[in-house]
């Protein structure tokens, strides 16, 4: 048989490696590259009023965000009061009673297509059912936004974290004579490191969002007194100031953006963490 | 011994007589004609800090099984993936020593680990069929390796098929997923598709271990009949296949060889007293 | 609980001291399960409702009209179903390509101390909320493309209907590639997870039959992994699909069908985020709510396609090796 030289091959691997390797680092520096821009514009604003005064007049330099710091964390806070229990429950159906039955798999089903929801339309269905109906954009319409996107993650994640906990430990439970619930319970302790790490993931994805809130909590020059009115929040701030005019503005935008960028990574590296001392 | 290659100056020199050295017995080594194909001089493993195999010498003869047995974790998997340097794609797995094939240390830098790779093909533990059809599993080597026209490559495909004692099973379904054959099925294709590129030695690191008794039996005789055209060096941990399929035998305990000879001497005659042991299932 | 222990053992079949303890909480688990059939049907049924004014005035034709005339009332969806997929399809021709050779760099090039950082980089920016994308590309991204990207295509691929036009930076283009760097590490770190998966015994095979380490990954393990890969491009896929905030920034908010990438555009998402706080009239919000729909129809067939695909894998997948 004729042989084949192997110098091509040993070319196009090089030349694969090469590119690969190269191709990889520009995805790779690009990210960085977003990062460290954002950092670099978003840190200047930084200053003490961003964090303690109201925003100023439009075309009016100075002022801070507080307002929206403050409204972010209220509506987060809000979203996972709501969020996280009811899809925790939803998980625990799925993973201890609705594993082979016809719900279960009907649920399954809905997590995963609200999972894939964009969360522009979730916005827009809240705003069908809260806000027209009320006749005011609020902060609970908002809130309940970005619970409803915690929703299906938190109840899958729920899921995926108690079918890893072994049987014989439920099992050892009920054979002593514990109820369902505290079986459950203790299948939920040993779940814990994963279900932190599933529900600080989901806080980060909903304190990024933007989408939602355009037409629940909308957005509000003031303080948030009640969740009944529009609630000033960083990411619709960080939009309209971004589209505004005014140079203060965009610098503001820049700064708001750091935040978030940072409160995110820092919740997301947090989530990392515990799930490290789960794998532990 | 042999004399140290000229490509390797690294190569220490000959090794001092070891306390663990193999005995060697004498007329065994008289069943083998001509020079050894593979010749282990002071092999040493190590898995990053941790030593694995302990000066290792063994001579495989050429057309020659040679089974190598042990208790699990003795290092016999790891010498073997030392002959078409494996090991290597793990950054952390060292061997130094010397691994001579037909004389050349293959353990030298200037080793092209492609054509190693050609001339010692692999047998794995679980059948590594490819995601890919019958047929393009057994071609997968020769377009590597080869330059075949349409008709050559489809003769060279069924010559292997055949040589694995596959043929007759697959001839009406070479189009068909390789993973949708049996289990032993798919470790003759993975045989088929070591030999179609025509290599001199054949490693098999437990080949039976995860197939039935019937599709076992089936390996062994192919074993018999591979030995023809191959060298071939098969890891067992099943003692009545060594003594069943090979010619030779080397007993691997802790890293080092503790006896080596000709088969039907070590399974009734060992030297060592580990070996008997072994053999006779008092531990491992 | 010490005692009940020893008590059951003395007596198995002792009654349970609170026997709603577990119906309760049942049924509990059961209704909140129950809510998300609840919400699916309700996201549906509302969305339907709400475009009753603009189904009942244009009927399917809203589809393929080009036309979007708050002033006169009068509603097409073409030009923004069509910016949702030329965005999306931009976004994935440039995103898939790039992931698969950075999880190939990250699982069979690198060597783990580059790796293992690198890797747990990349899954922590798939967090990175959008609208930091967004910024970036309306400041930083879409500049450099009116100096630089715009102009040179222009030059060399002018030609093309798709590169005329004045490089204003904004438009489908840079809306499709800051899409892409959106998804990138999302599909990157589900790409390199299938990867990852692929046996160490089936590369090693290949290995020893003499490849070069392009060759396996071409040949074996994205072979073995293609279907979990293509599992990842859905996912990436629907989530480009109804991204907002990193394309609203940059598509430039046109309701007109322009041959050129570089034109402005819209699509379903960004029209939504611009137009709906501020439309006030009847038609108008019907016909924004009926472009809601028409995206979640579109995510609804993606989610879909990606749930028979998952199945499939899985079912091979518990076939074996």
């Amino acid at each position: 048989m004729r042989r084949r030289s192997s110098r091509g091959r040993k070319a196009a691997d090089a030349a694969v490696r090469a590119v690969a390797s190269l191709a990889a680092l520009l995805g790779i520096g690009v990210l960085a590259l977003i990062l460290a821009e954002v950092a670099r514009r978003g840190a200047p604003a930084l200053d003490g009023a961003f964090f303690t005064a109201l925003p100023g007049p439009p075309g009016v330099e100075g002022g801070g965000l507080a307002n929206a710091i403050l409204g972010t964390l209220a509506l987060t806070a809000a979203a996972t009061a709501i969020g996280v229990p009811l899809g925790m429950l939803a998980g625990v159906y799925l993973s201890e009673f609705g594993r082979d039955t016809r719900l279960g798999a009907a649920v399954r089903f809905c997590v995963n297509v609200l999972m894939g929801l964009p969360s522009i339309l979730v916005g827009l269905f809240v705003w069908t059912v809260l806000v027209v109906p009320f006749r005011s954009f609020s902060g609970h319409a908002g809130a309940v936004a970005l619970a409803l996107i915690m929703l299906p993650v938190v109840a899958r994640t729920t899921e995926d974290m108690l079918a890893l906990v072994p049987h014989a430990l439920r099992e050892g439970a009920l054979a002593v004579g514990a109820p369902r619930w505290r079986s459950t319970l203790i299948a939920f302790k040993a779940a814990r490191g994963g279900l932190i790490t599933g529900v600080l993931l989901a806080v980060a994805r909903v304190s990024g969002e933007t989408a939602p809130l355009l037409f629940t909590a909308l957005n509000s020059p003031f303080w948030p007194r009640s969740m009944s009115e529009p609630v000033a929040n960083l990411t619709v701030t960080v939009f309209q100031y971004a589209m505004s005019p005014y140079a203060d503005w965009q610098a503001k935008a820049w700064g708001a953006s750091l935040l978030i960028m940072a409160a995110v990574l820092t919740t997301s590296l947090l989530a990392r963490t515990f799930a490290r001392e789960r794998t532990r | 011994m042999n004399a140290t290659s000229p490509e390797s100056p690294l190569t220490p020199p000959p090794a001092v007589p070891r306390p663990h050295v193999a005995v060697r017995s004498g007329p065994a080594a008289a069943d083998a004609d001509g020079p050894p194909k593979i010749s282990v001089r002071g092999l040493d493993f190590h898995y990053g800090k941790q030593q694995a195999l302990f000066g290792n010498d063994l001579d495989i003869a050429a057309n020659r099984v040679t089974a190598v047995i042990g208790p699990s974790g003795c290092g016999k998997s790891t010498h073997l993936r030392v002959y078409n340097r494996i090991y290597q794609l793990y950054r952390d797995q060292r061997a130094s020593g010397e691994v001579l094939l037909d004389g050349v240390n293959l353990l030298s830098p200037a080793t092209d680990l492609i054509e190693l790779r050609r001339r010692v093909g692999m047998i794995f533990q679980k059948p590594t069929p490819f995601p890919m059809s019958i047929y393009e599993n057994v071609a997968y080597g020769l377009k590597l390796h080869y330059r075949l026209g349409k008709g050559e490559m489809a003769e060279a495909v069924e010559r292997a098929l055949r040589g694995a004692a596959l043929w007759d099973e697959v001839k009406d379904a070479l189009d068909r997923p390789g993973t949708a054959l049996s289990g032993g099925q798919q470790q003759r294709l993975c045989i088929a598709r070591a030999i179609a590129v025509r290599p001199e030695v054949l490693l098999m690191d437990e080949p039976t271990s995860a197939i039935d008794p019937v599709a076992t039996a089936k390996i062994e005789d192919l074993i018999e009949e591979l030995k023809r055209d191959f060298t071939i060096v098969v890891v067992t941990h099943n003692m009545q296949q060594a003594a069943r399929v090979s010619d030779f035998t080397a007993f691997f305990f802790e890293g080092r060889i503790v006896e080596f000879g000709a088969t039907r001497q070590i399974f009734t005659k060992p030297v060592h007293r580990q070996t008997e042991d072994y053999i006779t299932g008092r531990f491992g | 609980m010490t005692t009940n222990r020893h008590a059951t053992a003395a007596e198995p079949e002792r009654r349970h001291p609170r026997p709603w303890g577990d119906p309760l909480f049942r049924g509990l688990a059961a209704a909140a399960a129950g809510l998300f059939l609840l919400l699916t049907a309700a996201v549906f049924v509302e969305l339907v409702r709400g475009s009753e004014l603009s189904l009942a005035k244009f009927g399917f034709s809203f589809l393929w009209r080009e036309a979007w005339n708050p002033v006169t009332g009068d509603f097409g969806a073409l030009s923004s179903i069509a910016g949702t997929l030329i965005s999306t399809l931009i976004a994935m021709a440039l995103a898939v390509p790039l992931s698969l050779v950075i999880a190939l760099f990250l699982v069979e090039l690198a060597p783990p101390a580059v790796a293992k950082p690198v890797g747990a980089a990349i899954e922590l920016l798939a967090a990175v909320p959008s609208i930091i994308y967004g910024m970036w590309g309306l400041f930083v991204f879409a500049p450099f493309m009116a100096d630089h990207v715009q102009p040179f295509l222009s030059a060399r691929l002018g030609f093309l209907p798709l590169f005329q036009g004045p490089p204003m930076g904004i438009g489908m283009l840079t809306a499709g590639i800051i899409l892409a760097l959106m998804i990138l590490p999302f599909i990157t770190s589900v790409m390199r997870d299938v990867l990852k998966m692929v046996p160490p015994v089936v590369k090693e095979a290949g290995y020893g039959m003499g490849s070069t380490v392009w060759e396996v990954a071409r040949q074996v393990t994205v072979r073995y992994g293609a279907r979990g890969m293509a599992g990842a491009c859905l996912l990436g896929l629907g989530r480009a699909v109804g991204e907002t905030m990193a394309v609203t920034f940059v598509i430039g908010n046109n309701h007109r069908l322009g041959a050129s990438l570089f034109d402005a555009g819209n699509t379903i998402a960004s029209a939504l985020a611009n137009e709906f706080a501020e439309a006030a009239d009847p038609l108008y919000l019907s016909a924004l709510v009926e472009l809601g729909l028409v995206l979640f129809l579109i995510t609804f067939a993606i989610q879909g396609l990606t749930h028979v695909w998952i199945r499939r894998l899985e079912r091979s997948a518990g076939r074996g090796l």
